[in-house]
């Protein structure tokens, strides 16, 4: 398996990420997403409605890391596209019979399963880096329109904090993304898994979570949350991240085990 | 070895307990044309799927290209293949969607545009696919067949549902590839088509192989007819009961009267006729089709999509 090959299996599958409905609609979406939360954040800020013990404050807003804040409460929701378009991509694909076209071009499975992965991941992470410019340009506005002062936010302090949270939300994203990527395989129909992975996420951890105290330790929705907020109360960044890296790993190997070892037969 | 594109021993597949392949010995010869034919669900796509790699058989093995079925890795490259009909990318262009697979197989991208103009669709490769006619989209899966330039085409239903000049210019289309020195086998349920482009078939039936070899032979192995037609026609039921007193199989079909029996028949029954006084107005032998061959090897005639069922 060398580089040139895996590279002409990410460039093939970029073929078909970048049509204009696929591309533009999901950073749009996720652009919309990330901009509209950070102006309800900061429309929010310092006052005292949302859920109790929600309340955002001027100051943290106005602190170095304000600049991302509202940036990092849309990671769940980042994710859950992230998660749905890495399933449909590849459950689409046993669904409408293309993948047999494609083993037959490629015969090395792990090399195609490796192009789709590079290439659904680099498409998730440019969708992510347009969200943020978005969010980032949405906070500017926002700070602008509560006379929030942003002298904090370009700060070394800030940028760091800055490159730090883009970071973890591109972790925590990228993790949903892993998720539904192997749901897609593992389901081989778009319906079923975006659906399996929805329920799971949210209905589910979230009685869960209720239900089990701790739970937010090791469930995977609440584990990436976490990550991409650079720890919560409940489990701190590094456990998250290990443990969630765990998870992942050997999802992983599951989805590689069945892509390689099914028939093919749609 | 060395003159058969594809070869296999024993192939065998099994799903739970169904057996849709069962103990195969394919021998398809380089450089023909060979067809390959059978009633629904006797087991072509499943072998087809099998010599691409794409399902593991449950026992046997084989080569293609020489190279062992077990690594298609090895001749693939050189494999051009359309199975269960074309499926693309629906929103990409026809262009995109030959492009993805050829980068994928690390094709030229010049390919590209030879196998549009090769399949007529150059004027329509930027249109999206979902706006191609069922046609156009047989095409552009020929196309993708053809984009790594073959040695071995493997085609399972080529004409499906195609018009007839669909079906006729698919069939030219085989016919020149087949010209280049490609080996194509192709499966199909228009038996007059595998007929006309075909020089080898394999018939299988039940997953099981029931005849490979020449066209030619297997038709000629099937019984002959003699074709007879009467001054009168009202004579035509007289002179059958009379030749089924000689355990001659007839029937009869609008004012002609077909009788299984090998040409050396014909003076007999031209004097038995005489001396039941009928005159005959023609008798002539009669080469059977591929159809009526396949018909009577397997018995099964109901049980073969015809045409018009294919279509829907």
């Amino acid at each position: 398996m060398t580089p040139d090959v895996i590279l002409a299996a990410v460039r093939s599958e970029w073929t078909k990420l970048r049509r204009p409905t696929l591309l533009y609609g999901t950073y749009g979406a996720l652009a919309a997403i990330a901009a509209l939360i950070t102006v309800l954040e900061f429309a929010r800020a310092g006052h005292a409605f949302g859920r109790s013990g929600d309340l955002i404050s001027l100051a943290l807003l106005a602190s170095p890391e304000g600049l991302l804040h509202a940036f990092s409460q849309s990671a769940g929701l980042l994710g859950v596209v992230a998660l749905c378009v890495a399933a449909a991509q590849l459950a689409n694909e046993y669904s409408s019979g293309t993948l047999r076209n494609l083993l037959v071009r490629q015969p090395r499975r792990t090399v195609v399963l490796a192009g789709k992965y590079l290439g659904i991941l680099s498409f998730l992470l440019g969708a992510i880096l347009v969200a943020c410019a978005c969010g980032t340009v949405a906070a500017f506005v926002m700070a602008h329109v509560r006379a929030i002062p942003t002298t904090a936010w370009t700060s070394s302090t800030g940028l760091h904090d800055f490159g730090q949270g883009l970071g973890d939300v591109v972790l925590s994203t990228l993790g949903y993304g892993t998720i539904g990527f192997v749901l897609g395989i593992v389901m081989r129909s778009p319906v079923s898994s975006i659906v399996v992975g929805l329920v799971f996420l949210l209905p589910f951890e979230s009685i869960l979570s209720v239900v089990v105290s701790g739970s937010a330790r090791w469930l995977p929705g609440s584990l990436l949350d976490a990550v991409a907020r650079g720890g919560t109360t409940d489990a701190s960044f590094l456990a998250a991240l290990v443990t969630i890296a765990l998870y992942l790993v050997a999802w992983a190997a599951l989805g590689i085990f069945l892509f390689v070892s099914r028939d093919v037969t749609a | 070895m060395s003159d058969l594109a594809i070869e296999t021993k024993a192939l065998t597949k099994n799903f739970g307990a169904l057996v849709a392949v069962d103990r195969i010995d394919l021998a398809i010869p380089e450089g023909a044309v060979s067809g390959f034919v059978g009633p629904n669900g006797a087991g072509k796509t499943t072998t087809m799927r099998m010599l691409l790699g794409l399902i593991r058989p449950s026992s046997g093995g084989g080569a293609v290209l020489g190279q062992a079925l077990s690594a298609p890795e090895r001749f693939l490259a050189r494999v051009g293949a359309m199975i269960e009909g074309p499926a693309f990318y629906a929103p990409l262009s026809g262009r995109a969607n030959l492009s993805a697979l050829a980068r994928l197989g690390q094709i030229p991208s010049r390919r590209v545009e030879e196998v549009l103009a090769l399949v007529n669709l150059t004027d329509r490769a930027g249109d999206a696919v979902r706006e191609y006619s069922h046609g156009m989209r047989q095409r552009l899966g020929i196309a993708a067949a053809l984009l790594p330039d073959p040695s071995l085409l493997v085609l399972d239903e080529p004409t499906n549902g195609l018009d007839p000049a669909g079906i006729a210019g698919m069939r030219n289309l085989l016919l020149s590839v087949a010209a280049r020195g490609v080996t194509v086998f192709v499966s199909s349920h228009l038996l007059a088509e595998v007929e006309q482009i075909c020089h080898h078939v394999v018939i299988i039936e039940s997953g099981r192989v029931g005849f490979q070899g020449p066209i030619d032979a297997f038709v000629a192995a099937q019984s002959p007819e003699l074709l007879v037609r009467t001054e009168r026609r009202e004579d035509l039921p007289r002179l059958a009961a009379k030749l089924a007193e000689s355990n001659r199989p007839t029937r009869m079909e609008g004012e002609w009267l077909h009788v299984s029996a090998p040409e050396e028949y014909a003076a007999e029954l031209n004097r038995l006729a005489a001396a039941i006084g009928i005159t005959l107005v023609h008798l002539s032998t009669r080469r059977a089709s591929l159809e009526e061959a396949f018909f009577a090897h397997t018995g099964e005639a109901r049980s073969l999509a015809r045409p018009k069922d294919a279509a829907r």
